[in-house]
């Protein structure tokens, strides 16, 4: 098991009372019930459990509705899709990107010993195979490949099974404008949480006059740059911030900022969780 | 355009266009350390950068140094110059025709303001010469040097009166011209030729000459009638329009005092320049060098980031 800091255990918490929170009135916090899963424990009822695991033997001797515990229900499949590719390169003091995985560490922190970790890169799922805890986490981490991000996501959607949890982290540029069925699907399906990496000029652009841009992925641009440019660009910058966020919140997915300075209070505090870096 | 040194153009040339790829060069490695944005399109659609003012500045220096090398070049092109020894001919019609007043006050009148701002537009050294006609022709003033005396010389224009000699008054004017240099005649009046020699073979032999006839007619369509009797003003227009072609002139047609001044001024400023292979050296150098410092002040004062 990696070793997990508070933040970790947050998420954690945070995922697995989301998988027992049905997502829809009425529906079961998963799809996949019944046969060949491993029996954990039995514990008192709360609302929201599925109807089909209270133990009725159980209930009458204890006199209190008892559910069972099934290891599907606390163990997480933790999938993560991290934007690495040069736009994620750029910031202000330090890559984006840097951050960027400081949350992919975070996220996969929060996975126990059973559970699963998975990083989707382009159209495939790493690692392969049936490792859990730890060892899947680490070769999640050390996944590399090209990046394709509506090919991820198509992935992420026909791959993960229900309930597993998503994190996706990128500045979207890629985010077809399509794509909202996509991720309403995903949203649907899976406990997706987006990380939409802020600008590292959200502020205001450090540009006056004669200025030379280059692209992360390519390509220079000479232009001049006044007070009507940097204003016009800080209100393009809120406005598909905001635009963006409002996109997956309807999608049905929780949302954050990824902050370069630093990507594990970022994705904390996605999660409502504070988070305060020892040290 | 011709070079004087066509070599040392062409080294120019070679020099500014090597210094051109060298800017490019220099601009492309600077490039490495430029700011650098996630997405350049996002940015060019947001931020409407001024994409006009580096391509402005990349065309100063471009044409900077091209304008440099083609003074070092020794450029000569024709251009319009200042006659310096011209000598022009007004001869003005003071038949009784010019009394009538279509146009304000009298013909005779304007064609008088029209003469002053025809000198008034001559450049310094050019010789003007006056002669009125009528049934005859009188050398008023000879060519002279002196415009403020030519001016004066207007006064001595007797009023209108009598017949219409083209002929004579063009015969006069070839008469008292130089025999070379940069000459030729002005000629303003209402009429028809009615008495004295033909003026079209004057005409025609001025043209031999190398003089042109500029000839303006005066009158407002309608006509007008001669103060005195019934006689009805016109103008033979196509008599005028032959005299001026076959001589290497031009017609104008002008209709009220304000046309007849403006015609005769722009005669002034044309018919004062010639055609001439200068020396372009000079204006060259100085847009190159004004091109240069003014692109280089307009990047050093926008360019700083």
């Amino acid at each position: 098991m990696i070793a997990r800091s508070s933040p970790a255990e947050s998420i954690r918490r945070a995922l697995l009372n989301g998988k027992r929170r049905p997502r829809t009135p009425g529906g079961s916090p998963t799809s996949r019930r019944g046969d060949g899963y491993e029996f954990v424990e039995l514990r008192e009822y709360v609302a929201g459990d599925d109807v089909r695991r209270i133990d009725w033997a159980a209930s009458a001797r204890t006199g209190e509705l008892q559910s069972r515990v099934i290891l599907e229900d606390v163990a997480l499949t933790l999938a993560a899709i991290l934007d690495d590719s040069p736009s994620m390169q750029v910031g202000r003091r330090r890559p984006l990107l840097d951050a960027g995985r400081e949350a992919l560490r975070t996220w996969y922190d929060a996975a126990a010993s059973d559970d699963r970790c998975a990083r989707i890169v382009g159209q495939e799922m790493h690692p392969k195979g049936s490792r859990r805890g730890a060892a899947s986490a680490a070769a999640a981490i050390g996944a590399s490949g090209p990046f394709d991000l509506p090919r991820s996501l198509h992935v992420a959607r026909t791959a993960l099974r229900p309930g597993a949890a998503l994190l996706a982290v990128s500045d979207w540029f890629d985010l077809p404008g399509d794509a909202d069925g996509l991720l309403h699907g995903l949203g649907r399906r899976c406990d997706c949480t987006m990380l939409l990496a802020r600008d590292p000029w959200y502020d205001g652009l450090p540009l006056s006059g004669m200025v030379r841009m280059r692209g992360a992925e390519g390509g220079v641009l000479r232009g001049f740059i006044g007070a009507a440019e940097r204003a016009r660009f800080k209100a393009a910058v809120r406005e598909r911030e905001a635009a963006l966020l409002a996109r997956f919140t309807a999608a049905g997915w929780r949302t954050g900022l990824l902050h370069e300075a630093d990507g594990a209070a970022s994705l904390a505090a996605a999660f409502g969780v504070a988070f305060a870096r020892a040290g | 355009m011709t070079f004087a040194h066509p070599l040392r153009f062409a080294v120019a040339l070679a020099v500014a266009a090597i210094l051109v790829i060298l800017y490019g060069a220099v601009s492309r490695r600077k490039s490495a350390q430029d700011l650098a944005y996630s997405n350049l399109t996002f940015f060019a659609v947001s931020a409407k950068p001024g994409l006009w003012l580096p391509r402005l500045l990349q065309a100063g220096w471009v044409l900077g140094l091209v304008a440099l090398a083609v003074a070092l070049g020794g450029p000569r092109v024709m251009a319009p110059v200042p006659v310096r020894d011209g000598a022009v001919f007004i001869c003005i019609d003071t038949s009784g025709s010019m009394a009538a007043q279509d146009v304000a006050p009298t013909r005779a009148a304007a064609a008088l303001a029209a003469a002053r701002a025809f000198i008034d537009e001559s450049p310094r050294g050019t010789r003007i010469g006056l002669i009125s006609f009528s049934s005859g022709a009188s050398l008023i003033q000879r060519l002279t040097e002196n415009h403020a005396r030519a001016q004066a010389s207007l006064a001595a224009i007797p009023p209108p009166n009598g017949a219409t000699a083209i002929g004579d008054a063009l015969r006069l004017a070839a008469s008292a011209l130089p025999p070379t240099g940069h000459r030729l005649v002005v000629l303003v009046t209402d009429g028809v030729n009615n008495m004295g020699v033909d003026p079209q073979q004057v005409a025609e032999w001025l043209g031999t000459q190398h003089i042109p006839v500029y000839t303006i007619g005066i009158g407002t369509s309608n006509g007008g009638l001669i103060p005195g009797s019934s006689d009805e003003a016109t103008i033979d227009e196509g008599a005028l329009e032959s005299y001026a072609q076959v001589s290497g002139g031009a017609y104008a047609r002008a209709e009220n005092a304000t046309e007849l001044r403006d015609a005769l001024a722009r005669l002034g400023r044309i018919t004062a320049l010639e055609g001439k292979r200068v020396d372009a050296t000079p204006s060259f150098t100085i847009a190159g060098v004004l091109l240069l410092i003014a692109t280089f002040l307009t990047g050093l004062g926008i360019g700083k980031l």
